[in-house]
């Protein structure tokens, strides 16, 4: 007995160190990426489900003719085709430009005022920023549908503060050339907090040093935001610059669906609203996946327009 | 490899934990990229049945529609070996993203309610059950012309539930302060828009409401003014008959209303007319019979009254008649069983089909009945007693006709030539023309059933 034990003892002892060279540790370079991969992995899958994957199903879909429920037939570039003729889409693009061109400064220029407001010093900023960050905490739909009353004809607050400066009473949403206006101002109200905290954090990351100093050289405060807000705050403009655009592009459609459906007289029918309306209204998946491919499309040279103008956030000029 | 008997390969721990990952992964994205974000179809025996009417509402009205479709449902599954089960979809994205998404990838729903206006999309795309085979052959004779729009070919594919014309509903309170009396209810075009300036200018509130947001819901409450003259968008042979007197005559009517004062560009109390007239926002309102119940229960106190549109000079009266139908799908794991359902609970003689129609009709809602036998036990059981129900049962709703079920692109051209004469000011001459047009080049390439 003894020995068949003292056999298995043996067989199962780990083999000797000098057959076997030690397993090597990691490095810490190493650990770190396996680390990044694992706390980026959740986002990853999210972003590969979510957006990537439905991404590629619409650029396939946009080949197809699609019936809207499950029959679909091969027409190569014929969507694409259909999309150069059709008035209707024009239209919707062209109310989609007017919206960015106007949209897009209105609300940068918004936001940074509000940021380099809310850095002062006085009391009750917390109180403020607060204040001015909760709409963006609303759904949008939310927010549509609350500014829907404040736009109310008779009894909106909108007609009332105009009122008071002896104006008379407007339709805000039902008259074709105030109703994307109207659109604008509440896309503003809605996302000017959010940037403000954009604007707020790059204005944080600026020394204080440089201020002190351009006070001591005499400096005024317009100057100082020239020679040294503005130039150190490029990184932060391109990235509120292509936010803001993308948004106004692809995240109009919750306000404008709630707010006008469209209307009145296609007055606010944006690109994305359109989109919608091909896909879900009439069905037409291959087409709307068209559409919204070329809208990508035209978001990525925006993108690089403005990444040209602004020298991609860079600091110097790139020499 | 041997894959089956006693010689088969035990899957490695490995495999095991990576076969369920997938099937995890399957199960996961299936509804993700469908976007419903829930088990639609027929899981095991039961069948899913979409409706939008919530159970846990704050409005007892709702409350109390959502338990006539427990009910119903209930008294089926005590009866049936195939099990529904309700599913409720909030009103806005039932009629916009959800269903069609949940069909375009295979996850729609067993059951579901349709109206009139999307018919054809879903028929043409082969979803809708055919549910002839589920009705007893009286009841098809019973329902009578509120078939017409849900069938196709002989074959009945949806069932209506409910028959719902529209009318004009009055503000008693803005009425007396305008200075208008009973004796002023308009019977015609011109008495209508006095009526409305009156109200608007005496009344404190918009002179007479019509529906502004584009949409299948203002194309449907617009198509009675031109059947007023005469008009429509398609004859009786499908030829394109747009572009006429009586539908530029139905696009001015709208067009004068707002260019006067007399109807606002957009809805008072974000298109709520209770709340609107309870606030003495307006004066008229454009509106169907639903409003019935939804005043009863909502407003009691308040005082309204209804009348039949007024017609134009030499017009004959007409109004539009919707309402939702019970749908069966043909992609459901059991279409045979959703059918049998759609024709079990509003499609039989027996009274307990009847008897669901009366209550819905005259109970929890406020509707017309659509079927004869049901029109005559709801009257007999004084569902129709009262002034409002008596009105639209006997004067409103006899010059009826059936919601047009037309395709996306004809309903598009008809609402962008309502908008663009009733709010963006155009010419009603050109924008029917252009309407005529764009109908008469889809029709062209149309294949599908019938939009007659």
């Amino acid at each position: 007995m003894s020995s068949i034990a003292t056999e298995r003892q043996q067989a199962a002892a780990p083999p000797a160190a000098a057959e076997h060279p030690p397993r090597r540790r990691l490095s810490r370079k190493h650990r770190e990426w396996i680390a990044a991969g694992l706390f980026l992995l959740p986002d990853g899958l999210g972003l590969s489900v979510f957006v990537i994957l439905p991404m590629f199903f619409s650029i396939v879909l946009s080949f197809f003719q699609v019936s809207g429920f499950g029959s679909y037939e091969w027409i190569g570039l014929g969507n694409y085709e259909r999309m150069f003729n059709d008035p209707y889409f024009w239209s919707s693009m062209w109310v989609t430009a007017k919206y960015v061109v106007i949209m897009v400064p209105v609300l940068f220029v918004v936001s940074l005022g509000l940021g380099i407001l809310m850095k002062q010093k006085l009391p009750g900023m917390a109180v403020y920023r607060t204040a001015l960050f909760m709409p963006y905490m609303l759904s949008l739909v939310v927010a549509g549908l609350l500014w829907k009353f404040m736009f109310d004809e008779q009894t909106g607050v909108a007609n009332k503060i105009v009122g008071a400066f002896g104006i008379s009473p407007q339709s805000w949403l039902g008259d074709p050339s105030l109703a994307l206006y109207s659109v604008i101002l509440v896309t503003v109200w809605y996302m000017m907090g959010y940037y403000m905290i954009i604007f707020l954090a790059g204005l944080n990351e600026i020394p204080k040093e440089y201020y002190e100093a351009a006070k001591i050289d005499g400096a005024s405060p317009w100057t100082s935001f020239r020679k040294i807000t503005w130039p150190l705050l490029r990184p932060t403009s391109f990235f509120v610059l292509i936010m803001t655009t993308v948004a106004a592009i692809t995240g109009t459609f919750d306000l404008v669906y709630s707010l006008t459906a469209g209307g009145p007289a296609n007055g606010t029918a944006v690109a994305m609203f359109y989109i919608y309306q091909q896909a879900f209204v009439f069905g037409e998946y291959g087409y709307a996946s068209a559409l919204g491919t070329f809208l990508v499309l035209i978001m990525v040279v925006l993108s690089w327009v403005i990444f040209k103008l602004t020298k991609g956030g860079r600091f110097d000029d790139g020499e | 490899m041997l894959r089956h008997g006693k010689g088969a390969v035990a899957p490695s721990r490995r495999r095991i934990l990576g076969g369920a990952a997938g099937l995890a992964a399957a199960g996961a994205t299936g509804p993700l990229v469908s976007g419903c974000g829930g088990p639609a179809k027929a899981e095991g025996g039961t069948l899913k049945f979409w409706h939008f009417y919530d159970s846990a509402s704050s409005d007892p009205a709702m409350r109390g529609q959502a338990k006539w479709f427990d009910d119903v449902i209930r008294d089926w599954n005590a009866t049936h070996d195939v099990k529904v089960e309700p599913f409720f979809v909030p009103g806005t994205s039932y009629q916009g993203s959800k269903m069609v998404t949940a069909f375009a990838s295979g996850t729609g729903p067993d059951i579901f309610l349709l109206s009139p206006g999307d018919f054809l999309r879903y028929q043409n795309g082969g979803i809708l059950a055919d549910l002839t085979p589920h009705m007893d052959r009286a009841a098809v004779a019973d329902y009578g012309t509120s078939l017409t729009s849900r069938v196709v070919e002989g074959k009945v594919y949806a069932l209506p539930m409910e028959v719902e014309p529209l009318a004009i509903f009055y503000n008693v309170r803005n009425w007396e302060k305008a200075g208008l009396s009973e004796a002023d209810i308009p019977t015609t075009w011109d008495g209508l828009l006095d009526a409305g300036d009156k109200l608007r200018a005496k009344g404190g509130g918009a002179g007479l409401v019509f529906e502004t947001d584009p949409g299948y819901y203002q194309n449907f409450t617009w198509y009675c003014w031109m059947w007023q003259g005469g008009g429509d968008v398609l004859d009786k042979d499908g030829n394109v008959t747009f572009d006429s007197k009586a539908a530029r005559q139905g696009l001015s009517l709208w067009q004068d209303a707002v260019r006067h004062g007399i109807a606002p560009r957009t809805k008072p109390a974000a298109g709520d007319q209770l709340s609107a007239f309870k606030a003495g926002q307006a004066g008229m309102w454009q509106s169907g019979i639903w409003m019935v119940n939804t005043f009863k229960v909502g407003a009691p106190e308040l005082e309204y009254g209804v009348f039949k549109l007024p017609t134009p000079p030499g017009g004959r009266y007409s109004t539009a008649v919707g309402g939702w139908s019970f749908c069966a799908s043909t992609q459901s794991s059991n279409p045979d069983a959703a059918a049998e359902f759609c024709g079990w609970a509003l499609g039989r003689m027996n009274k307990k089909s009847v008897d669901r129609t009366v209550s819905w009709c005259t109970g929890v809602k406020s509707d017309v009945s659509p079927r004869a036998s049901a029109l005559k036990a709801a009257t007999a059981k004084g569902g129709y007693d009262s002034w409002a129900m008596k009105k639209f049962k006997n004067e409103i709703f006899p010059g009826g006709r059936p919601e047009p079920r037309y395709p996306p692109v004809v309903y598009k051209a008809v609402s962008d030539a309502i908008q663009a004469t009733m709010l963006g000011g155009k010419g009603v001459a050109s924008e029917a023309d252009r309407a005529a047009q764009t109908i008469e080049a889809y029709m062209k390439s149309y294949q599908g059933a019938s939009l007659i």
